[in-house]
């Protein structure tokens, strides 16, 4: 069965280092999902996906901050092309789990999450660059390589 | 494998003509550090050297990592393989150890990602730091648009060259040691028929590894690239583990934790007595669920091949490592291999949020280093090594963090070590 690699962010700056490169044959990722939104939009943009059949490549949670202190998340995920926009009868249930767990330790903390536009430019771009940093090597698994001066 | 730690206590740093110590006082010739660390074309020339010992109205902040001064005196290779010195296996033969004192290495990276050490105070009460005597080294890039990749390795290789240089001049100016701890590890052939009764013990060792900036090195290789290995505990204490860590301060593991990892010593003095200590196994926090998967699934199969009875499972870092420290609890548990976990917490400055990201039914051993969002005043302070604004963007912190008399309030994870998930931290429960 056909599937593609989807990267979902909210992420702008890593959104557009992506999106700025050629597809070429050997790279995997083949779509760009930009949310715009918060942390937990993300991870409610990729739940929907996971119960259509999608799944996770990545962990939903971030490393090393607080849910509501990272404003940006991005994961990738793996669709079945087929399936992508109705119910599949096979869901990855450790996917399922696993979001789902995600979505309600951002929900339980919502009223704290920090929105990009709520920091200044100079914090904003050091999460931005984390974020960005923390996918390098996943991205690099499926044939996306960052510059290393994408900031 | 046996190592001797030569221990001189160090009680007080001063400057001076010579690098070298006398009756407990660490003579640090300034010029000469200057121009060692000025070496790196990395870094810029407004570079300096600072002095912080314990109970001084001094902040330091922020700070990147904190290195013990260590030099091997005898026996193969150097501290710091691999990364400072050449690859040759260490953990046998003397180690001369500047106890007592400290090298920090301090200056902007990922801004949020640095901590606060505070020598006196109630701040000091929660970094370990604070009661070491401490040469800082206040650090800036070359370039203000240099690669944050480049800079992070040049603050790393500044604060690892200023370790091994102090040690280094100590052992050449003939400094003789205050206490020598001999340790010995078996081989596994002789840990396989030893202690016969005992538990067979091992300890999972969880490296953070999620990318470039958050990355530590195993005889200079990128750990988030090896498969689980295992290692003797006597080559972590020669620096086999080096951080390269921009974590959250609280629970990032600095290089010092490695090389006095107190999971280690306390395995060691249990061992032939409450277990067989077998062997540690080095295993990594990598971001892809296949790497978590890989990973956790070797490590523990590692363990169940040595035939252990139980494992202590230490991690860095929380939120997507805690997913790694689950896996490997359940995976061991199912292979009929007991666990004990250490970690820390961040259940909301309330104490009542759920405070690990994740958990599974098997994890009924688990230890706490500490409710990281715990709230903490830091009053103003005589004299402050860095920038003290960075408090309002520190994780922990936030804008309005630092008032205009010199205040900061954060939560214990601004605070370098509070948490450390090592255990090396003065919180903990005690039964009375």
């Amino acid at each position: 069965m056909r599937s593609e690699v989807i990267l979902v962010t909210n992420n702008t700056e890593l959104y557009s280092s992506v999106s700025d490169q050629k597809f070429t044959v050997n790279q995997k990722i083949k779509g760009l999902r930009l949310v715009e939104g918060t942390s937990l939009d993300v991870l409610k943009a990729v739940r929907g996906a996971v119960h259509l059949g999608a799944r996770l490549l990545t962990h939903p949670l971030c490393g090393n901050l607080r849910p509501y202190q990272q404003p940006f998340r991005s994961v990738l995920i793996e669709e079945r092309v087929e399936e992508r926009e109705t119910p599949c009868e096979h869901f990855d249930m450790d996917s399922v789990s696993m979001i789902e767990s995600a979505v309600t330790i951002y929900q339980d903390c919502c009223d704290r999450i920090v929105k990009p536009q709520d920091l200044c430019e100079a914090v904003r771009k050091d999460y931005a660059f984390v974020d960005s940093e923390l996918m390098r090597e996943s991205l690099a698994r499926y044939g996306v390589f960052l510059s290393d001066s994408m900031f | 494998m046996r190592l001797e730690l030569h221990r001189v206590f160090v009680k007080r740093v001063t400057f001076g003509d010579k690098t070298g110590i006398t009756d407990g006082v660490l003579t640090v010739n300034k010029k000469e550090l200057l121009e060692l660390i000025s070496e790196d074309e990395l870094l810029g020339k407004n570079l300096d050297v600072d002095i912080a010992l314990p109970g001084d109205s001094v902040r330091i902040i922020p700070v990147k990592d904190v290195i013990e001064p260590r030099w091997k005196i005898e026996g193969s290779g150097q501290v710091f393989p691999g990364v400072l010195s050449d690859v040759e296996t260490v953990g046998e033969g003397k180690t001369l150890v500047l106890s007592g004192s400290a090298v920090v290495t301090a200056g902007k990276i990922v801004r949020f990602q640095e901590g606060i050490i505070d020598m006196s105070g109630p701040g000091a009460e929660f970094t370990p730091y604070s009661k070491t005597c401490n040469v800082v080294l206040l650090l800036e890039p070359a370039r203000a648009d240099m690669d944050k990749h480049d800079y992070e390795q040049a603050c790393r290789m500044a604060g690892l060259k200023t370790a091994a240089y102090l040690a280094r001049s100590c052992a050449a100016s003939g400094a003789k040691a205050d206490k020598v701890e001999i340790y010995n590890h078996a081989n596994i052939k002789e840990a396989m028929w030893g202690h016969p009764g005992l538990p067979k013990v091992g300890y999972l060792y969880m490296l953070q590894t999620q990318g470039l900036l958050h990355d530590t090195y195993l005889y200079g290789v990128d750990v988030k690239k090896i498969l689980p290995t295992v290692l003797s505990p006597l080559e972590v204490m020669d620096g086999a583990i080096v951080s390269g860590n921009c974590v959250s301060a609280c629970d990032k593991n600095s290089t010092y934790v490695h090389q006095n990892n107190p999971v280690i010593a306390n395995m060691l003095k249990r061992h032939g007595r409450d277990f067989n200590f077998v062997t540690c196994i080095v295993t990594n926090e990598n971001v892809t669920l296949a790497d978590k998967r890989r990973s956790s699934s070797y490590a523990t199969k590692l363990a169940a091949m040595l035939g252990l009875d139980g494992v202590v499972i230490t991690e860095e870092g929380f939120g997507n490592p805690d997913a790694d420290l689950i896996m490997n609890c359940w995976k061991a548990e199912r292979l009929g291999i007991k666990t004990a976990l250490l970690t820390d917490e961040y259940a909301g400055q309330d104490g009542a949020s759920q405070s690990l990201a994740d958990s599974c039914v098997e994890g009924d051993a688990c230890v706490t280093a500490g409710n990281a969002n715990e709230l903490i005043v830091l009053p103003p302070m005589k004299k402050v090594l860095g920038v003290p604004e960075e408090a309002n963007v520190i994780a922990g912190g936030w804008q309005g963090s630092l008032a205009a008399d010199g205040t900061i309030t954060v939560e214990l994870q601004a605070i370098t070590g509070a948490t450390s998930e090592l255990g090396y931290t003065k919180l903990g429960a005690f039964t009375i």
